[in-house]
């Protein structure tokens, strides 16, 4: 069963389509379901599909020592994931996460890269609107990797200013 | 101000699925933050002479790095506990039980300090935050902050100071430190002073003479001062190695800024005597004091001209200098300051002093709770502005007699 028209509607990558060309693209995805607590797929993995989220909500997060991981950010409704390695072909750079029950449709890489090869005019908009979208997630993460320093700073009490060591100078 | 940032992390149990999620607050990790020193070999600590109002401070050294703290009891007592295995909120706690009360500004202010200092194992990340504050800062602040730096580019320092100084100390410098040395300084500065008086009622003839080639005359002078001034800050670093005790730079800077003076950085003096600081600090003028004397005795000497009157107004600049060297009030920290703030046990005097300054009149008005180290301090204020007033004055007439076209 393909998605719902109002789910496709409201992701951001297919703003500027058409309905007829939402009418070509909803057939390519795939419905998934996944529990609470399951991962979708972990940071090094093959990056091999786009997920879309119908419902529910996913955490993606990158390890940093032993058990723990960072989280970066957290998608719901209507928002995408996994996008960047169907571009470069690199591994995962980040582990997905289920935070609560969620229903997912994937797009495969193949079925992707068909598109592109079959529908330039599909693959033009959804293009121009991936670049902004990867605009405003460099900012993110550039406030993110701030707010990080910051966190750091404030946590080891750096954060306080400068001082003055001692000391004499003869003169 | 900004709220404490705050981390989201994610904790797998092994062999588990699932994850816990857990938000955690900076000041959250502060208090559970575990600071470090550096390795026992990596620092020493020198106990000072207790200050007017009783407090012990410590002088504390990163060896590697030759950086120094001046802390407190206080300081010292979160200090020891700096051992990795101690939480702030732990040590905090430890703190409160000891002297009765706590405020997390006593820590808040000490751990930049040992940050800066290379004390703490945390990686000093400099740059980094070099980047972040300059990122916050005006154009104007900018435009000033780049045009300072032009300015402070003019500072430099002699590279391996202390090997160099070691080497003249070991080839013939110890000489000077030794008792014969200072009895013929004494001595030279005797016979000086009895030939200066003699010489003294021609001081009118030479400035006459002076003021006749003022700029060849204040040239001579001025390279003479500035070679005394040399000789002054290598004499400072000398005595400093007469107590095997490291020079950590020389070099010539910008005085508050705008004065340019060279220098010696003799703060490892701080790890040895009080009576040795004293002498390092004593060293230096000897220099004026000697060449000064060198001068009068030349001029007595030689026939009367201008020669006579330059070198005779080098006796006098160089004394002159000595002195100003040696006297304590004049808001800058010479000789003299060192000297009194060393006797005093208050290596931080004038900038104590300073930092009472906006809060003077206040603390006047409650005089009762006026303590005695503040005391000195205000006494050490009132004596400067005095000192620089009166010096103004007395040299406006002086700067008159050179110059007669401006009366």
């Amino acid at each position: 069963m393909p998605p719902r028209a109002d789910i496709l509607t409201k992701v951001v990558l297919f703003q500027d389509l058409e309905a007829h060309a939402m009418a070509t693209l909803a057939p390519l995805f795939i419905a998934k379901k996944f529990t609470a607590g399951t991962v979708i797929f972990r940071e090094m993995d093959d990056s091999d599909a786009l997920y879309i989220v119908e419902h529910g909500t996913v955490i993606v997060s990158k390890h940093v020592s032993g058990d723990v991981d960072m989280v970066l950010t957290r998608f719901q409704r209507g928002d995408f994931f996994g996008e960047m390695g169907l571009f470069d072909n690199a591994p995962r750079s980040a582990t997905a996460n289920v935070e609560t029950d969620s229903l997912l449709w994937r797009l495969d890489r193949a079925v992707f890269h068909d598109i592109f090869s079959h529908h330039p005019e599909i693959a033009a908009k959804i293009c121009y609107r991936l670049v902004t979208i990867f605009i405003e997630r460099l900012r993110a993460t550039n406030e993110q990797t701030r707010d990080a320093i910051r966190w750091g700073l404030e946590a080891t009490g750096y954060a306080s200013g400068s001082h003055s060591l001692f000391g004499r100078k003869s003169i | 101000m900004a709220e404490p940032a705050k981390l989201q992390l994610l904790t797998h149990k092994p062999g588990e699925t699932g994850f816990q999620l857990h938000e955690i607050h900076s000041s959250q990790a502060y208090l559970g933050y575990r600071p470090q020193r550096v390795a026992q070999e990596s620092w020493a600590i020198t106990a000072q002479p207790k200050s007017p109002d009783g407090r012990h401070n410590y002088v504390l050294k990163n060896l590697q790095y030759n950086r120094y703290l001046l802390i407190d009891e206080k300081e010292l007592f979160l200090w020891e506990f700096f051992d990795g295995s101690h939480s702030l909120e732990e040590i905090a706690r430890s703190f409160h039980h000891r002297f009765g009360a706590f405020d997390y500004s006593v820590i808040r202010q000490l751990l930049p300090k040992l940050h800066q200092a290379g004390l703490l194992v945390e990686r000093e990340n400099l740059a980094l935050k070099q980047i972040l504050v300059r990122s916050q800062t005006s154009f104007w602040a900018t435009g000033f902050s780049s045009m300072a730096k032009c300015w402070r580019g003019l500072s430099f320092t002699v590279p391996d100071a202390d090997q160099h100084c070691a080497a003249i100390y070991r080839y013939g410098g110890f000489v000077l430190f030794h008792r014969i040395t200072l009895c013929l300084t004494i001595f030279l500065a005797i016979l000086a002073g009895i030939t200066a008086l003699r010489l003294s009622p021609q001081a009118k003839q030479f400035t006459q003479l002076l003021s006749a080639t003022p700029w060849r005359s204040g040239a001579i002078m001025l390279a003479v001062l500035l070679a005394a001034s040399m000789l002054h800050v290598l004499i400072h670093a000398l005595a400093c190695k007469s107590y095997k005790r490291r020079v950590r730079e020389i070099g010539f800077f910008l005085l508050q800024g705008v004065l340019p003076t060279f220098y010696a950085d003799v703060t490892d003096i701080f790890m040895s005597t009080r009576r040795a600081r004293v002498v390092v600090d004593l060293a230096g003028p000897m220099v004026e004091v000697a060449l000064g004397s060198v001068a009068f005795l030349a001029a007595y000497q030689f026939g009367s001209g201008v020669g006579q009157a330059v070198l005779f107004g080098i006796g006098v600049l160089l004394w002159e200098s000595a002195l100003i060297n040696l006297y304590p009030f004049n808001f800058l920290e010479m000789d003299g300051y060192n000297i009194v703030a060393d006797l005093l046990a208050m290596p931080t005097l004038r900038q104590q002093a300073l930092a009472l300054m906006p809060n003077l009149p206040r603390r006047l008005l409650r005089m009762k709770s006026i303590q005695r180290a503040e005391w000195i301090q205000i006494g050490y204020l009132l004596l400067c502005f005095v000192s620089v007033l009166v010096y103004v004055i007395a040299h406006l007439d002086a700067v008159r007699a050179l110059f007669p076209r401006w009366n």
